[in-house]
């Protein structure tokens, strides 16, 4: 893939901000007034990446890794220190109103609608603002019908919408002018299970319907299983991972968890009959199998054991614990996404120190 | 790709409108506030009345520097009910906007800042102008025997009080675009006002003015704000050439102080693309 075939390309992009170093107390607080003292500190260092037509990438990673500024590069809204950035095929922030022109973006937690008019009248001032013509208009409205049921939200004030429907109507907004490129940054943020689901279908059917590439910012890891094919993480900066979401699950290993329930059935199990499981299972793995690192943790009744199998497969520990132990059920689990980035992140935290 | 840059043309009357009919719209759901602004101004009013009725009693004559106790009230009464529907607060919103970085918001519309909030300001202006400047208007008519004449001079005052919004908006927006530096609001926005409605004659009649900074101030936009369209209202004796060289003037003041603040703007856009919002 080229730039010109790539509908969003970055390469080495690095952004710096000035900050001032900020002194204790009052006097502290005097003296800044005329400091002149200033750091510099990376928040996006030499990332590349480009993206297809088409795609859901998500863009992950902890708080301050450096995610919104990115897309407030993206955007057109910053303007990187250096390195090539092309959305479109246009540099953003040298044609921030052309660019926006072609993009939607939506804060989860800004709204940019109208406060005090009914989502109707939002839509209507978006119409003009983007110069959508009164057909297309009108089809989007149709197709966002069959979407989802606009009865309820189309007359009622946004200042008037719960959160999931103010979300819900943000995403709307962004891709009502039929934009190449819909930047999604935190949009589950704070909703609740069945809203969450219903906003993952409205961008999935909203991408498929409109192959409108979506770059999407979140911490939820239901949004990506949901969403994205493919993930990019960033972390203080620096991307530490881009590739298709099943990769990522060998990445750090092929980790696989067993959980195993010790306890008779309809017995109370108190935390600390569970505390006394747990360090029975730990003295026996850890003198059988001392070359592996296994990760202990209990969760109700259960006993789990994260288990690196490149080291020791599970049905050997399995097999073995089964000797020793009396063991009334068994459960074994893949590794969440969750569990893996939170790896990720925290083996980029260690190898800072 | 059909959906190209080629299609984007600065130019959208459309959309101007639109923001103009939102600002409208918007203010009309607020109606409890169009009450207490009206509220807030009768005090305003009693007190500056009672100011200057003292001011009045304290010297012999009935005519201090050309103007009588009545032609002074009808003139401050007439410039609070402009303030409140020209302020809008620009200064404010702008400065929030770039603490809070909602200003991200109007960023991402294929607009410019400054047109969006032109038009955005000016559909807020003409509500308050429908609903604050016409009554208070109307009613100083009723009181006084419609000691203002009704003829060509409301013409006049339509057009210099467009011209007057402007150059208020211009101004606020150049005030505005300090805090992208600053990210101090308040203090700002204070000393704005102040300045602004002292230097524009909408406190203090500029008759009052000292010889000297009376000179100064008609080297400075301000009085194009309130003197200009308020004179021309109130005075129908004014000869059409003099109408037409406050008129032009005030149209060149719009020019300067709109081109000055368009390029500070500009300048600065770079604090926030630079420096993160």
């Amino acid at each position: 893939m080229d730039k010109s075939e790539s509908i969003i390309y970055l390469k080495d992009v690095m952004k710096e901000f000035k900050i001032l170093n900020r002194h204790e107390g009052l006097k502290g607080s005097f003296r800044d007034m005329f400091s002149r003292d200033y750091k510099t500190i990376k928040a996006v260092n030499q990332v590349s990446l480009e993206i297809a037509p088409g795609e859901i990438v998500g863009y992950l990673g902890p708080n301050g890794a450096g995610k919104s500024t990115t897309i407030k590069m993206m955007t057109g809204v910053l303007e990187p220190t250096s390195g090539e950035i092309y959305v479109n095929g246009k540099v953003p922030y040298k044609n921030r109103e052309a660019n926006a022109q072609n993009i939607g973006v939506v804060f989860g937690q800004r709204s940019q609608l109208w406060w005090a008019l009914p989502l109707v009248e939002s839509f209507k001032i978006l119409k003009d603002i983007y110069r959508i013509s009164d057909k297309d208009y009108k089809d989007m409205l149709e197709l966002y019908g069959s979407m989802i049921d606009m009865s309820a939200l189309y007359s009622k004030p946004v200042r008037q919408m719960s959160l999931g429907q103010r979300t819900l109507s943000d995403i709307l907004a962004a891709f009502l002018h039929n934009p190449a490129v819909v930047f999604l940054d935190e949009p589950t943020i704070g909703l609740d299970v069945s809203m969450k689901a219903k906003i993952r279908n409205l961008i999935s059917s909203l991408n498929q319907e409109k192959n409108t590439t979506v770059i999407l910012t979140t911490h939820d890891m239901g949004d990506v299983d949901a969403l994205c094919k493919r993930i990019i993480i960033i972390d203080k900066g620096t991307m530490l991972y881009d590739n298709h979401i099943e990769n990522l699950r060998s990445f750090f290993g092929a980790y696989r968890t067993l959980k195993l329930n010790l306890n008779k059935r309809h017995e109370e199990v108190t935390e600390k009959v569970q505390t006394e499981n747990l360090k029975k299972v730990r003295e026996l793995l850890t003198e059988k199998f001392a070359q592996a690192t296994f990760t202990y943790d209990t969760d109700e009744e259960w006993v789990s054991i994260l288990i690196d199998e490149s080291q020791v497969p599970l049905m050997k520990v399995l097999s073995f614990l089964q000797e020793q132990l009396k063991i009334y059920d068994v459960r074994l689990e893949e590794i969440s996404t969750e569990s893996v980035i939170k790896k990720i992140y925290e083996n980029n935290e260690n190898s800072e120190k | 790709m059909n959906r190209t840059l080629k299609q984007f043309r600065r130019f959208n009357p459309r959309a101007y409108l639109s923001l103009m009919r939102s600002a409208v719209m918007e203010n009309m759901q607020f109606r409890m506030s169009v009450l207490v602004m009206l509220f807030g101004n009768m005090v305003y009013l009693v007190v500056i009345y009672n100011l200057w009725k003292a001011i009045y009693a304290s010297v012999d004559t009935p005519v201090v520097n050309g103007m009588t106790f009545s032609d002074t009230m009808i003139y401050l009464v007439l410039a609070s009910a402009q303030f409140a529907f020209m302020e809008a607060y620009l200064v404010w919103e702008m400065g929030r906007g770039v603490q809070d970085g909602s200003i991200i918001v109007q960023l991402i519309k294929p607009m410019s800042y400054g047109t969006y909030q032109l038009f955005y300001i000016l559909g807020g202006n003409l509500f308050y102008f429908i609903v604050t400047f016409i009554p208070t208007f109307v009613i100083v008519e009723i009181i006084t025997g419609w000691v203002i004449p009704v003829g060509v001079n409301l013409l006049y005052y339509l057009i210099s009080v467009i011209f007057g919004m402007m150059i208020n908006f211009a101004v606020d927006y150049f005030v505005g675009t300090i805090c992208l530096y600053t990210q101090s609001i308040w203090g700002i926005n204070i000393m704005k006002q102040i300045l602004v409605t002292f230097l524009s004659g909408a406190t203090v009649p500029l008759a009052f003015f000292p010889e000297i900074l009376y000179r100064i101030v008609m080297f400075l936009p301000f009085h194009a704000i309130y003197n200009t369209p308020l004179t021309l209202l109130i005075h129908n004796d004014l000869p059409v050439a003099q109408v037409g060289h406050m008129l032009f003037t005030q149209f060149v003041w719009v020019l300067v102080v709109f081109v000055l603040a368009k390029v500070f703007w500009k300048v600065s856009e770079r604090v926030i693309t630079v420096n993160g919002g």
